[in-house]
């Protein structure tokens, strides 16, 4: 008998349907894919079966009994845990402190016994053949990968029967992607049920035994993996058929030099960078996390400090601010890795978002032009084609697909002509990421030049021009025409060059 | 394997570095402590005898006590202002209602102190439901604790018995009760900063949303730690009484902002997750010895709130200075 069943359930936000007569069925012992572009329902329907929120209509049943749980804790009850997108860490806590959170053992003085805890926590990360984190470290200290491998920690330590991942992977680095992908077989090969979230195909193709498709708040179908195609699934996705996901490769580059990044380093993390980037380009970076990408275009916006020199076409610059970066039509614009804490302003509206990095063009002596503002923004809106009822909808009730159209936009309006991507399609609906690369490449054809980092490899082979690896804070290998390839980037990253 | 080693190495001081960072703002106030505790001891002599440390831990006490429960406040990521209603209640219902029968005072310290615990709650419960300010809600119940404090005794007056004065000024092993008090506070904070509450508390305060979301009620927190900076509030008032011998309607009023800045000159942070006591009580100590300070400088005491206010600001520059580094050292 199948553990969960779902009939008809139903979810709304004030006017917003956002589940309409779902039906769900998952056993114990399988890894169960949902597939769905982003607001087809997925996200509402594990956060209720997660206890997070609770349903209008319709029956869960777990176990074959009702189920309806208020919060989280009545949903671990009955064996169910989540692992978030939006990470629940506390940055504050230790590694095992959050790991343990409100379930730490304790000693007869009622007090956390960390010696217990620091044991439990070695043992659940041999077990399940972590990557290592040190268990004291603070978790405002670590990187977005590494806080997702906790929070996997954080549910596992549940010792749950149903364990659910939303979009664990999407923050991840190749290697411990695959980790993550082979723990969630292990998990299913031990008897619980995996509900696994991913906008990667590859991955669920990898380890789902059957996969269910959202669409418009209801489920479409679920399949056996081994016995459906990427298309029918795609199509089953978004009711038609996607043309193509990678638009066409034009050589728009010219021969003149957008960005020229000559040693540029900020020890330990870079150690002499050097390359081109020209105009018209698409130049991804590859490598694997942690390799000096982030210093890099942290540093090279701003954010961050770095020693080298940096030509922006063809004049010296240095930025010590995001502010000077982000000032006149000769500088750059960052798309930061986590839009929802650096990229945008959530509670604010979509017109707010926009117009901030450029507001000083719509003032005059402090006054905003508002006209000319709405004008703007609304150009942009529609030439992302940003899906929002009006510009002042707020930014953090969009989909995650059109909350990174708004970041686009945002970086569009500073009239900066070198972008640097970072991660862009994170968490990004297979839709929504075709809209993006189709961006990418028309841009790229009006002139601008793009730095693409991806940590999904095939969009790196797909849609850059060349493709350089970093490895150790330096350019390993820059790959170019029929050498960019998945192996070939792989090689770079954890090979030496030459001994390859 | 040489390059691993070191390697290890680099991140093992790289570790020590960042602990010593988090840890900056405490070690930033122990020097300030040092340094006018120097100043101090080479203006006055005496400075460093027992009698001195009983002396000045009992003018530290009453704001130590109060700086406690604001602590926990601040830990998780609240403020409490009504503290100062709090401790005028206190030593007003103790000035009219404790007569000379111990069990009587027993009994009234009792009900003080459940006052306290049970108005904090009340205002931590107002907090949760109305989703409003704590800046806001507990500014008004200052306001309301100081107006009943007014209607119960309109001036300064009241009594407590001798004995109960006395008993602020026993000494047992040559330490006098404000130092067996400090001590207590202490073995306290040890228990206490070790429990799941605490982690829970400065979890909460650290981000309420992902508290949340692992399953802690935020309202069940704010009752808790609202009713035990009530509850401290109220002790506070208990051993302000043997210091005043009565009651005093406005006094509680002079340790509102003066237990919020022992516990940010002790490295508690403003907006929750970091900090602990011993930070408050040297924060405490350090207020209290600028008095002392201005006095044996011989300047007018209208510099003790200005240097108050240097202090303060110096112990947010080294903690600001802290987090960007840390920060830093982070991403």
């Amino acid at each position: 008998m199948d553990i969960v069943q779902v009939k008809g359930l139903t979810k709304r936000f004030g006017g917003i349907v956002a589940l309409d007569g779902a039906d769900f069925s998952a056993r114990l012992g399988e890894v169960h894919a949902l597939l769905g572009e982003n607001g087809a329902g997925k996200s509402t329907f594990i956060q209720i079966l997660s206890g997070a929120l609770n349903h209008d209509g319709g029956d869960i049943l777990v176990d074959g009994q009702d189920y309806r749980p208020v919060n989280p804790d009545e949903a671990l009850g009955r064996g169910i845990a989540a692992v978030f997108q939006e990470l629940s860490l506390v940055p504050d806590l230790s590694v095992e402190q959050n790991i343990w959170f409100r379930r730490e053992p304790r000693t007869w003085l009622r007090t956390v016994d960390v010696s217990q805890m620091r044991q439990q926590t070695l043992e659940l990360f041999e077990r399940y053949h972590f990557p290592s984190i040190a268990t004291t470290r603070e978790v405002r200290n670590l990187t977005l990968a590494e806080r997702q491998i906790v929070e996997v920690a954080k549910g596992l330590a549940k010792n749950p029967r149903i364990l659910i991942l939303d979009e664990a992977t999407s923050a991840l680095p190749a290697s411990e992607a695959t980790w993550l992908l082979s723990l969630a077989r292990q998990l299913a090969d031990e008897g619980r049920l995996v509900i696994f979230i991913s906008h990667r195909m590859g991955e669920v193709r990898a380890i789902a035994d059957r996969v269910s498709v959202f669409r418009n708040g209801s489920t479409v179908a679920t399949h056996d993996a081994a016995a459906v195609s990427d298309d029918q699934i795609v199509t089953e996705m978004i009711g038609r058929q996607l043309a193509r996901l990678y638009p066409e490769r034009m050589d728009t580059a010219t021969d003149r030099v957008a960005l020229q990044v000559r040693d540029f380093s900020s020890p330990p993390m870079l150690n002499g960078v050097n390359f081109d980037l020209r105009e018209g380009e698409v130049l991804g970076v590859g490598g694997l996390q942690g390799h000096g990408q982030r210093e890099m275009f942290q540093s090279l916006f701003g954010a961050d400090k770095a020693l080298g020199s940096v030509t922006l076409w063809g004049k010296p610059v240095c930025f010590d601010t995001p502010r000077q970066a982000l000032s006149g039509s000769e500088g750059i614009a960052l798309v930061p890795e986590d839009r929802r804490g650096q990229g945008l302003l959530l509670t604010k509206s979509v017109r707010e978002n926009l117009s901030l990095p450029v507001i000083r063009r719509f003032s005059h002596l402090g006054l905003l032009n508002q006209r000319k503002e709405a004008e703007l923004v609304r150009e942009t809106m529609k030439s992302l084609s940003i899906k929002a009822d009006t510009p002042e909808q707020i930014a953090g009730t969009l989909s995650g697909g059109n909350q990174q159209k708004v970041i686009f936009g945002k970086m569009l309006m500073t009239q900066a002509r070198v972008l640097l991507l970072y991660d862009p399609t994170r968490g990004v609906d297979v839709g929504t990421k075709g809209e993006i690369f189709q961006l990418m490449r028309q841009l790229a054809s009006e002139g601008y030049a793009i730095l693409f980092y991806s940590s999904d490899l095939p969009e790196l082979v797909n849609v850059a021009d060349r493709v350089m690896v970093l490895r150790s804070g330096r350019v390993a290998r820059m790959l170019e025409g029929d050498d960019i390839t998945e192996e070939e980037i792989l090689r770079a990253a954890v090979f030496d060059s030459e001994a390859a | 394997m040489n390059s691993s080693s070191k390697q290890l190495q680099s991140a093992q001081s790289m570790n020590m570095q960042s602990r010593l960072l988090a840890h900056a703002p405490f070690l930033v106030a122990c020097s300030m402590l040092v340094v006018i505790v120097a100043i101090y001891g080479s203006l006055q002599t005496g400075v460093f005898t027992i009698d001195e440390i009983n002396l000045n831990t009992a003018a530290a006490m009453t704001l130590m006590l109060a700086a406690t429960g604001q602590t926990i406040v601040l830990l998780r990521g609240g403020i409490d202002l009504s503290i100062g209603g709090m401790i005028s209640l206190g030593t007003v219902i103790a000035a009219t209602r404790f007569g000379d029968d111990p069990a009587n005072i027993l009994l009234w310290s009792g009900i003080i102190l459940a006052i306290g615990f049970g108005i904090g709650a009340l205002t931590g419960l107002l907090i949760s439901v109305l989703r409003l300010q704590p800046f806001l809600v507990t500014l008004a119940g200052w306001s309301i604790l100081n107006g009943i404090a007014l209607m119960i005794l309109p001036t300064d007056g009241g009594k407590v018995p001798e004995w109960w004065i006395g008993s602020g000024y026993l000494e047992f092993l040559g330490l006098g009760t404000p130092v067996w008090i400090l001590l207590a506070l202490i073995v306290f904070w040890c228990w206490f900063r070790a429990t799941r509450l605490c982690t829970i508390i400065k979890a909460t305060g650290s981000s309420e949303k992902s508290a949340f979301l692992s399953g802690v009620s935020i309202t069940r927190i704010n009752i808790i730690t609202y009713g035990l900076s009530g509850f401290f509030a109220a002790l506070a008032s208990l051993y302000l009484t043997t210091q005043i011998g009565g009651g005093s309607p406005n006094i509680g009023t002079d340790y509102i902002l003066p237990s919020v800045a022992a516990a940010i000159i002790g490295g508690v942070s403003l907006f929750g997750g970091r900090g602990h006591l011993f930070g408050t009580i040297v924060g405490a100590y350090i207020l209290t010895l600028i008095g002392n300070l201005v006095f044996v400088l011989r300047v007018s005491s209208y510099w003790q709130p200005v240097m108050s206010g240097v202090i303060l600001l110096l112990a947010v520059l080294a903690s600001s200075y802290a987090e960007q580094k840390a920060r830093k050292r982070g991403s």
